[in-house]
């Protein structure tokens, strides 16, 4: 257990069906005594939100910073996988500083929305930095608002973060900034601190040849592949009859990848137009793009999860952990299912150890460290503290 | 490179100079991955990104000249390249990257990039400046018609060069694209000539045509003097910039060349070159687009082999040399360079004898540093400019360019006696061998698969003619081979659509006729072929790693059989051939085992049978093996015995059982006295070293007598007992006696 004085970061988690309940008792225990200086709420929409911010506030003090937002599935060191429940993340000491913004991102304003919680950086004064975002996962564009943040920052500050999920089908996902629940917000989380922070960013798929070109697209539709509608190229490739075969619930997970420099970029097909044939991304297919349809294997998948702990853990640059922040795809989760989550906590925790570590499975990941592009899919970022 | 389409639209969309400019910065860094960008334009940084509140504009200021270290506060020093805009701009794209140097085909995308971006500047001010001269002007209805001819003409780049994009992307044939190219800067330019010339790539750097569009069906820019686009060409290309010139110095109103040189992985490879009716002072915007138009044809030129690159990795991991793909290339491109004057080129189709058994038995390991090891000496054995690729598995070639069958044959003899020496692999010497076909491409056209295809044949051949052997391709081997091939994909077959029996044909003891052991015989009836003997196949079968699943499924199917048998007769033992692969296999004793477990039959009923040559081929592991076998209680055998090597020495080395006299020296019509002499030692051999002695093949009574006479116990013969299918065998086990059954 850490000292109060220094730097510490806890876990907790609950699955207690009362909101006021279960927001109390995962922050009590990542709590254990210490005074925080912010406190990560990451649960299901299935919560009284308001009743269970109220109640983490009740704990956490007047002075902790708040945030949060609601998920696809938390993942705790403290509960494991887990759905329908209440993971908090606490961290606090001398060594640490934390500054936050939300922003509303309306209909056309991601790339502002970005740059204003970003100014949560400014004056920040520790040697190893970081901002967090968290974003509504169902606004769109997430590249938008990730360039927004780097307009600000620029490369000397990495990204990391994720997009907010809804669990409970209602098509509205939340988002948490000073005791209040917002939605279509973007919250930016400045952390500071006098150790290391390391970034890891793993997926654990690959490619499947032959390479294709999105020859029409406009954003995440795409129309055409190699010429061909994009649909029929992805029925044949899959042996797949109708776009509802192809994305049904229980078939396979698509993915389709872009080539970068350092491995791919990854999108989530996630459904089809019968009548003009194209098929729908979760993230911008720029037209002419080459692209891959990506597969991965169970093992694969679960060693993604250990290889970005392990890269977050190695950017520390020998120092050791003293938490670790987990942002993991609800794509993975799905596929995973009950036991490959299982597994992958144990893959985390094999890598990690008995270091507390906390987060939510998302609708899409961000992380950038290199390069200036930093949203992702279908991965798991993870933000290592020491 | 196709995102440049993207780019390119986007771009060239933007309403003003600062909102292109800042697009262009941000889309060029997230191309090639790079962390920081901006634009030096008049001495000052503009779109600047990535760079966070502190910009470094003396920094960026000065790398505008030329590519260096760029130092960034809280990020370190970055790469950075700065990419002229061309259009008479005098600025610069730049773009820096943390981890490592931008390559050269990045570079050259974000040269085009910068081109693209310089153009839609040019495009936007040319608009802008035009719209403010007219509105002083009181003829509005002029002022219309330039704007929409500008916007026209803009639109119509536009969409040239993105239909050339789309060719490109569409993977559409070199010739076409190229094609496209200048028939859409020819109608651009309101149907000039234009032509396109490339430097070949060889030594030479000979310029020719690659594709041309005129008025008149002439071959482009050529106009009176058909050597005006090289020398045009040459010279735009020497200097590395865009060439601007009257066509005749003395008349600059007659006409105006102007050629755009671009280069293909960073070395000069052609010229754009179009001819313009009036003078130069007219054409600084075609000037522009001529340029453009050169990056896409640089573009398209580098991804025909990007997407190659992108497809398949060029090189073998292990060895470091080509792969089968990259040296399928090298031998298309030196079939398709060759020149009548010069010789024929030669494929040598190298495979390694024994390599499996080395895998197997010391691991992948050492097997990827044994094929590392093997790609050194084949290196050493050819000329500098013949190429050496690993094709796959245990498989290498050659490709000698100008070299005749004779040097062919010396260098792949060469290449068999350099790998014959033993490699020190994990500490200990590791002796293979190699078996190697030759082709050689002919008068007519030869295609590269077809020539390593037969290369491949006559290797064939060489491991059937026995290892480490050199055989030339005759056309005669190609049927030979297909049947050979065609026999191996049945094979494969044959096992899962049970086609394979089993007959067992009993051992006698000779003295009183009782069956005392049956030997188990493999018959394969092929749907196809009908049946086929078990020479014919067992050594496919060898060769293609099958014979360790059938051996596999003989030792369970006799084993049960056995079993059931021995529920009558208590005392029958079963004799099972094994070939040296399943022997050297490091899971054969475990088969073993498993097959008498899953049988219930007890280990010392069952003898393996091996041959002498299998033994010999490696006298060490297949001790160590044996020795295994052995201490399970299995016996073993030694079949054949007498053709091979016969040396007294191995018998007392190896844990043999039973001696086996092969079918050779007893199945003739009278034996002779030398036959005699040769048993009566083997059978005294026999007993001398307390084994139990067999003679095969015994056809009649005489046969049957003279062995008897020579103390020989046990036999087996059509005389006895021909193989039978194991129903018909049931009563006679419960008789007891072969009786004759033949």
């Amino acid at each position: 257990m850490q000292t109060v004085t220094g730097r510490w970061f806890g876990a907790g988690h609950s699955t207690a069906p009362d909101s006021a309940k279960a927001g109390a008792e995962a922050v009590v225990a990542a709590l254990d005594g210490r005074t925080p200086k912010a406190v990560f709420v990451f649960c299901s929409t299935g919560h009284d939100l308001t009743a269970l911010l109220a109640a983490v506030r009740a704990e956490a003090g007047p002075d902790a910073e708040i945030v949060g937002c609601t998920t696809l599935g938390e993942l705790s060191s403290a509960g494991g996988a887990a759905l329908g429940s209440v993971a908090v993340t606490a961290l606090g000491g001398d060594g640490f500083t934390v500054r936050t913004r939300a922003a509303q991102v309306g209909a056309h304003s991601h790339r502002e929305a970005g740059a204003d919680v970003a100014a949560a950086m400014i004056g920040m004064d520790r040697p190893h930095t970081a901002l967090m975002l968290l974003c509504d996962g169902l606004t769109g564009d997430p590249h938008e608002i990730v360039r927004g943040a780097y307009s600000v920052l620029g490369a000397a500050v990495p990204l990391v973060g994720g997009f907010s999920g809804d669990d409970h089908g209602s098509r509205r996902s939340f988002q948490f900034h000073d005791d209040a629940v917002l939605s279509g917000a973007v919250v930016g989380v400045a952390l500071g601190s006098d150790a290391p922070l390391g970034v890891g960013i793993a997926h654990g798929w690959h490619r499947t040849e032959p390479a294709m070109v999105a020859t029409r697209s406009d954003g995440g539709r795409i129309f055409e592949l190699d010429g061909e509608p994009a649909l029929d190229v992805l029925l044949r490739r899959r042996g797949a009859a109708t776009a509802a075969d192809l994305f049904a619930g229980d078939a396979a997970l698509l993915a389709l990848g872009l080539s970068r420099r350092s491995g791919e970029d990854i999108r989530v097909l996630h459904g089809g137009d019968e009548d003009d044939r194209s098929i729908f991304a979760s993230a911008p297919v720029p037209q002419e793009a080459v692209c891959w349809l990506m597969d991965s294997e169970y093992q694969a998948m679960i060693g993604g999860a250990a290889q970005s702990c392990a890269e977050a853990v190695a950017g520390l640059g020998g120092a050791a952990p003293l938490g670790v922040f987990t942002f993991d795809c609800g794509g993975r989760r799905g596929v995973l299912g009950p036991d490959g989550t299982r597994e992958e906590t144990a893959a985390i925790r094999g890598v990690v150890g008995e270091v507390p570590f906390g987060g939510f499975y998302t609708m899409g990941e961000i992380a950038r460290v290199r390069g200036s592009s930093g949203a992702h899919a279908l991965t798991l970022v993870t933000l290592a503290l020491a | 490179m196709h995102q440049l389409t993207d780019y390119f639209a986007v771009v060239t969309a933007a309403a003003d100079e600062p909102a292109a400019i800042a697009l262009a910065v941000e889309r060029a860094a997230e191309l090639v991955d790079a962390e920081v960008g901006a634009v030096v334009l008049h001495e000052q940084v503009h779109g600047a990104w990535g760079f966070g509140p502190d910009v470094p504009v003396q920094a960026l200021l000065a790398i505008a000249p030329g590519p260096g270290m760029l130092a960034v506060r809280g990020l370190g020093d970055l790469h950075a390249v700065p990419n002229d805009l061309g259009a008479g701009l005098g600025g610069a794209l730049i773009v820096g990257r943390l981890d490592e140097p931008l390559d050269a085909e990045e570079r050259q995308v974000l040269r085009g990039m910068a081109r693209v971006l310089g153009l839609a500047l040019r495009s936007i001010r040319v608009l802008g400046a035009e719209r403010t001269v007219r509105a002083e002007r009181e003829r509005e209805a002029a002022e219309r018609l330039v704007l929409l001819e500008q916007a026209r003409t803009r639109g119509m780049l536009v969409e040239t060069l993105l239909t050339i994009q789309r060719e490109i992307s569409n993977r559409r044939p070199l010739p076409e694209i190229l094609d496209a190219v200048t028939s859409g800067t020819a109608a651009l330019l309101g149907g000039v000539p234009v032509a396109l010339v490339l430097a070949e790539t060889d030594r030479s750097r000979r310029l020719t045509v690659a594709s041309a569009s005129g008025p008149d069906g002439s071959d482009g820019a050529g106009g009176a003097d058909p050597e005006g686009p090289h020398l045009a060409a040459r010279e735009a290309m020497t200097t590395g910039t865009v060439l601007m010139r009257p066509v005749d110095p003395d008349r600059p109103d007659r006409g105006t060349v102007i050629a755009a040189p671009f280069r293909v992985t960073g070395e000069m490879a052609g010229s754009l070159i179009a001819q313009l009716p009036g003078a130069a002072d007219r054409y600084a915007e075609q000037r522009d687009q001529l340029a453009a138009f050169a990056q896409q044809v640089s573009l398209a030129l580098t991804d025909a082999r990007t997407v190659e690159a992108v497809r398949e990795a060029h090189h073998d991991a292990v060895t470091g040399l080509p792969n089968r793909g990259l040296f399928l290339q090298i031998f298309n491109r030196v079939l398709a360079a060759r020149a009548a004057t010069t010789g024929p080129a030669s494929v040598l189709f190298i495979d390694l004898d024994r390599f499996k058994a080395v895998n197997d038995s010391l691991g992948h390991e050492a097997g990827d540093q044994l094929l590392a090891a093997v790609a050194g000496r084949l290196r050493g054995c050819v000329r500098a400019d013949d190429t050496t690729a690993r094709l796959g598995g245990d498989e290498f070639a050659v490709l000698m360019n100008n070299s005749p069958v004779e040097t062919a044959v010396d260098v792949a003899e060469r290449a068999i006696a350099a790998i014959k020496e033993p490699f020190r692999i994990s500490g200990r010497d590791v002796f293979i061998g190699a078996s190697i076909g030759v082709a050689v491409s002919g008068a007519a056209a030869a295609d590269s698969d077809v020539l390593l295809h037969q290369a491949d044949v006559a290797m064939y051949r060489a491991k059937k003619e026995g290892p480490g052997r050199v055989v030339v391709y005759e056309p005669h081997m190609h049927a030979e081979a297909l049947n050979y091939l065609s026999l191996r994909g049945d094979l494969r077959q044959a096992l899962q659509a049970g086609e394979f029996r089993l007959q067992y044909q009993p051992l006698v003891r000779l003295d009183t006729g009782e069956i005392t052991g049956v030997e188990a015989l493999i018959r394969w009836d092929s749907p196809v072929r009908g049946p086929v003997p078990p020479a014919d196949f067992i050594p496919i079968a060898e060769e293609s790693g099958l014979i360790v699943e059938i051996g596999q499924w003989v030792l369970e199917t006799s084993a049960a059989q056995a079993a059931a048998w021995r529920q009558v007769r208590p005392e029958l033992t079963l004799n099972v051939n094994v070939s040296g692969h399943q022997l050297m296999h490091p899971r054969f004793a475990a088969d073993v085992t498993r097959a008498l477990a899953v049988a219930g039959l007890p280990s010392s009923a069952m003898t393996l049978e091996l041959t002498e040559s299998v033994l010999m081929s490696d006298p060490q592991a297949a001790v160590a093996s044996l020795a295994g076998l052995r201490e399970l209680g299995v016996r073993l055998s030694i079949d054949d015995f007498g053709t091979g090597y016969s040396s007294l020495a191995y018998l007392r080395e190896l844990p043999v059982d039973e001696l086996k006299i092969d079918r050779a020296f007893i199945a003739r019509a009278e034996l002779t006295g030398e036959d005699l002499a040769l048993v009566r030692t083997i059978v005294d051999l026999g007993h001398i070293l307390g084994l139990r002695v067999v003679a095969e093949g015994i056809e009649n009574a005489a046969q049957l007598d003279a062995l008897r006479r020579l103390g020989c116990c046990y036999g087996q013969g059509y005389h006895l007992c021909r193989p039978t299918d194991p129903a018909d065998l049931a009563g006679l086990l419960r008789r007891g006696s072969a009786a004759r059954a033949a």
